[in-house]
């Protein structure tokens, strides 16, 4: 037990952490609507937002060059800024904030990050079909990884001020502060502790404020809706949470497919997102709804009778695909606005089929238009709970949110068995970070026994005579011995007593056993410890997964202290107070 | 209605007689006719010819800013003060055919409160004065629909449900966003959404339906006319011309409650008029405290200075409580668009085109 904290100290961290909260609030809602702002100026300028197309409509020959050229243009600057000034070669988004905070990890370099960001404007600029939430989220993590760096020796900084620039980012981003704290917690935490809470709570508060009170952005839509009428709909709901799930896991298949299949093609990475660029421009043409994050389809969606039926569908089919382009060509964006496009319009498609069959009545397209977009966005970010808030925050209405609640769990349902918890989470786990079995499996598993690895053990060439091997073990400190042919190669074990009935003279290969396991440098803690409590081993041997080379020794001793100091502080993590 | 014809031609005939015998100054003022015209002479051109001396020469002008730009072109000056909408005076203003507002010729509140105290915010621009706020609505006729009454903005666009022909003006504005807020857009997008093709494509469509019923009016005035005579059971048209027609004569229009569309009636001083400064002392005295109070006491036009709104009490003559009537009451804002005279000048080239073709469309 550790000892109980003075009252003083109690104090100054409440201070501390709620400064802390606030500061990190203020800063992340500014460098948000910073974000926002330069995004929707270059819509403008760019002739990509409706209302600045809409004035071009007697001049179609400019307008269509600029459809097609922006896009494949700005994709070559975002390549180009990805390519050369972020160090990962990739746009940066929530999966890297997550593992950062999973892991106690100082992630990508703050000017990756920031340049991250540049790519992210230029490609929502430029009308790419990706999203504003990813990048935002991401945008908040960096100001929550600057604030870590100020030494305020406190426990789990990191993840206390990483969770408050996301959730403050969120606050900003829907105009939904309690669902950017929800967000946060979901998503990046995993947990709920006071110590982190607290903080988040607050950074979320001041992004709301700055947005309503001193800034006044308009809300992402609004709607007219009196109420659910007729009770049999919440079954209508389920459906619509059923379809979008399948809508969900195809749309995550889908940019993970195209995304291997980029790399596939051997396009160099700087000139991938000007291919998506001028194939979105070309479709474009056709569909203008697919440019951009495409906010004012989004507004028309929720509006009786705004579409065709047949128009609803070519659409989603266009939306989906360019989507999945833009992101698995490399275009910097999130993957959760398109979602919520095409979910809104699936809902307000099957809303509008209700209205052919006449025989079932309904209480309009709204409600169906919203459940079809949560129930679609849910399983892409693995976030139910803050999904159900945002409805609820930005309809204000409470029987919209029961709405929503019942697709989106049922949509969860579905999608978690079939694909998982998140697209981000499988993003994550290809990337070796594994969340499907909790968190506590995540962070043991990503924790590799070479990072535990010793160079100080006894080595011999299978050459070695008998004799000089039974010498050095007997005079050092070691019982064991590690046999390597000329290339380095793991032969086996040798231990004094082995040796001890044997020819001296004789070579040590013959004297070497093979040990009941060897581990590999891909050897995760979680592995070695299942290992060890099977076996009895003091020192183990790590040789190359490749070609069988002896890399090091890992002591029993070293892999348990890890494993219980990796638990330890996850258990202090979770039960943090102040 | 009439008795503003009789002033007018009075006025008409007796100033350039006047102006050719002494040196009478003569300025020269636009306005909107009929009823609102009325009041407007009785509240402050009268009473501003008594206390200078000035003789105004009233000009019918039914909006735009063709006839601001004639005057350009032809080196003089016809109009030297102009009540415009406030896009208009906008647009006027970005083709610089206003004069700059002379801020500091407006008179305070009789109680001392400065301009900048006493004027709505948003009241003074660069080149105009707004003077009251009215509301575009829409109205009916109590008389055709016995059961039940149009209420939404929906209503008027079912002809099933509610027929008989309406009353439009025939001008790219308002129609545009109740057309929209038919589809139950909410008030507050109503412009984002207007801004697309796609949001003039449902205005298109809303339109087709009602195209064979439409009656197009292009003063104020008409729409009340139409409506009286029973030609139309709907009608577009000004707050204060349908209190009018009711109030004063007793004539069973109803205005609906929704979809009002809030804009200032602006005074703007025309560039190359060359009796500027009569004008701007006409700006100010009909801007007094005392004179848009007037003004509202006679015609529920909300007045854009609050010591104004304060002295809003009775009807001058049928006694009803006039601020019951003001487009800025608490009934009347609820579901009320401001209109977006921004959005209007950006756009007035695009909405002029997509008129016009509808119009050519429908022959």
């Amino acid at each position: 037990m550790a000892d109980r904290p003075e009252y003083q100290t109690i104090i100054l961290r409440i201070v501390v952490l709620a400064v802390l909260g606030s500061v990190i609030g203020l800063v992340v809602a500014l460098l948000a609507l910073v974000f926002l702002e330069a995004i929707s100026w270059l819509n403008n300028l760019l002739l990509i937002s409706p209302s600045e197309r809409f004035k071009y409509v007697d001049n179609l020959k400019a307008l269509n060059i600029a459809t097609v050229l922006v896009p494949t243009l700005g994709g070559l600057v975002v390549g180009l800024v990805l390519r050369y000034l972020v160090d990962a070669r990739r746009p940066l988004g929530p999966p890297d904030t997550i593992l950062m905070v999973q892991t106690h990890t100082s992630g990508e370099s703050v000017r990756s990050g920031l340049m991250s960001t540049l790519a992210a404007i230029i490609s929502l600029g430029c009308g790419a079909s990706v999203g504003q939430y990813g990048p935002l989220v991401y945008l908040g993590s960096i100001v929550g990884a600057v604030a870590n760096k100020l030494k305020l020796n406190k426990h789990n900084l990191q993840e206390i001020t990483v969770a408050s620039g996301v959730a403050a980012a969120i606050s900003v981003a829907f105009n939904a502060p309690i669902a950017g704290l929800i967000f946060a917690h979901e998503v990046i935490l995993r947990h709920y502790s006071i110590q982190a809470f607290a903080p988040t709570a607050v950074a979320t508060a001041i992004g709301y404020v700055i947005v309503n009170v001193v800034f006044h952005r308009p809300s992402l839509f609004l709607v007219e809706f009196d109420g659910v009428q007729h009770g049999y709909e919440f079954l209508l709901f389920a459906v619509v949470g059923v379809l979008s799930a399948f809508i969900a896991i195809s749309y995550a298949k889908g940019i993970l497919a195209c995304d291997a299949f980029a790399k596939r093609t051997r396009i160099p990475i700087a000139f991938r997102p000007m291919i998506a660029g001028f194939f979105l421009g070309v479709v474009a043409l056709w569909i203008p709804d697919v440019l951009g994050i495409g906010g004012t389809t989004l507004r028309f969606a929720t509006i009786e009778g705004a579409f065709q039926l047949s128009e609803l569908g070519l659409i989603i089919v266009a939306k989906f695909a360019v989507t999945v382009l833009c992101i698995g060509f490399g275009f910097a964006g999130g993957v959760f606005s398109p979602i919520l496009l095409i979910g809104i319009l699936f809902g307000a498609l099957f809303g509008g089929i209700l209205d052919n069959l006449t025989f079932i009545e309904h209480s309009g397209v709204v409600t169906y238009a919203i459940c079809g977009m949560m129930a679609a966005a849910s399983p892409i970010v693995g976030a139910p709970l803050a999904m159900i808030l945002i409805v609820f925050e930005l309809t204000h209405s409470y029987d919209l949110a029961i709405a929503a609640m019942v697709a989106v769990v049922f949509s969860n349902l579905i999608s978690t068995r079939i694909f998982g918890r998140s697209l981000y989470d499988v993003q994550l786990s290809k990337r070796g970070f594994d969340l499907s079995h909790g968190r506590r499996n995540a962070v043991l598993a990503y924790e590799k026994i070479t990072s535990l690895m010793h160079d100080q053990y006894l080595r011999f060439d299978v050459a070695d005579k008998i004799e000089t091997v039974m010498s050095k073990l007997s005079s050092g400190s070691h019982n064991q011995g590690f046999v390597t042919d000329s290339n380095g190669v793991f032969i086996g074990v040798v231990h004094f007593e082995s040796c001890s009935n044997r020819d001296p003279s004789e070579i040590v290969k013959y004297a070497a056993q093979l040990p009941h396991f060897t581990f590999t440098e891909k050897t995760n803690l979680i592995e070695a410890v299942e290992a060890l409590r099977i076996v009895n081993l003091d020192i183990a041997p790590i040789v190359s997964s490749t070609d069988n080379k002896l890399l090091g020794v890992v002591w029993n001793y070293d892999v348990m202290n890890a494993y219980l100091r990796a638990i330890e502080r996850i258990e202090s993590e979770e039960n943090a107070s102040v | 209605m009439r008795r503003s014809r009789i002033y007018i031609s009075l006025i008409l005939i007796i100033l350039p007689a006047l102006a050719g015998s002494q040196e009478t100054q003569t300025l020269t003022i636009s306005s909107w006719g009929g009823a609102y015209e009325e009041a407007q002479l009785e509240a402050y051109i009268l009473p501003f010819e008594q206390e200078t001396g000035i003789k105004v020469s009233l000009v019918e002008y039914n909006g735009g800013i063709a006839p601001l730009r004639l005057v350009y072109s032809s080196g003089k000056s016809s109009m030297d003060v102009v009540d415009m909408t406030e896009s208009d005076a906008l647009a006027a203003c970005e083709e610089n055919l206003l004069a700059k507002t002379q801020v500091s010729l407006l008179l305070p509140a009789p109680d001392g409160t400065p301009v900048s105290r006493d004027f709505r915010s948003d009241a003074i621009s660069d080149c105009g004065v707004a003077h009251l706020l009215y509301a575009t609505v829409l109205a009916y006729d109590d008389r055709a629909f016995s059961d039940e009454k149009p209420s939404q903005v929906a209503d008027f666009f079912d002809i099933e449900k509610f027929p008989g022909k309406r009353a439009l003006q025939r001008h790219p504005k308002s129609i545009l966003e109740w057309a929209l807020l038919s589809y139950g857009v909410p008030v507050e997008q109503v412009y984002d959404l207007l801004s697309s093709e796609r949001g003039l494509r449902l205005v298109t469509r809303r339109l087709d339906e009602i195209r064979d019923h439409i009656v197009w009016w292009e003063s104020g005035n008409e729409s009340v006319e139409l409506l009286r005579s029973g030609a139309v059971v709907m009608a577009s048209g000004f707050n204060g011309r349908f209190f009018d027609a009711r109030i004063n004569h007793n004539l069973p229009i109803s205005i609906m409650p929704k979809g009002q569309l809030l804009e200032f009636g602006v005074w703007g001083v025309s560039r190359h008029s060359p009796q500027r400064e009569l004008a701007e002392k006409f700006v100010s005295f009909a801007t007094s405290t005392e004179s848009m109070a007037a003004f509202s006491n006679l015609l529920p036009y909300g007045p854009t200075r609050q010591s104004a709104f304060k002295r809003i009490g009775l009807h001058s003559k049928s006694n009803v409580s006039m601020r019951l009537y003001m487009p800025t009451s608490s009934s009347g804002l609820h579901g009320s668009i401001r209109a977006d005279s921004i959005w209007y000048s950006q756009t007035e080239r695009v909405r002029e085109r997509w008129f016009n073709e509808w119009l050519q469309s429908s022959r």
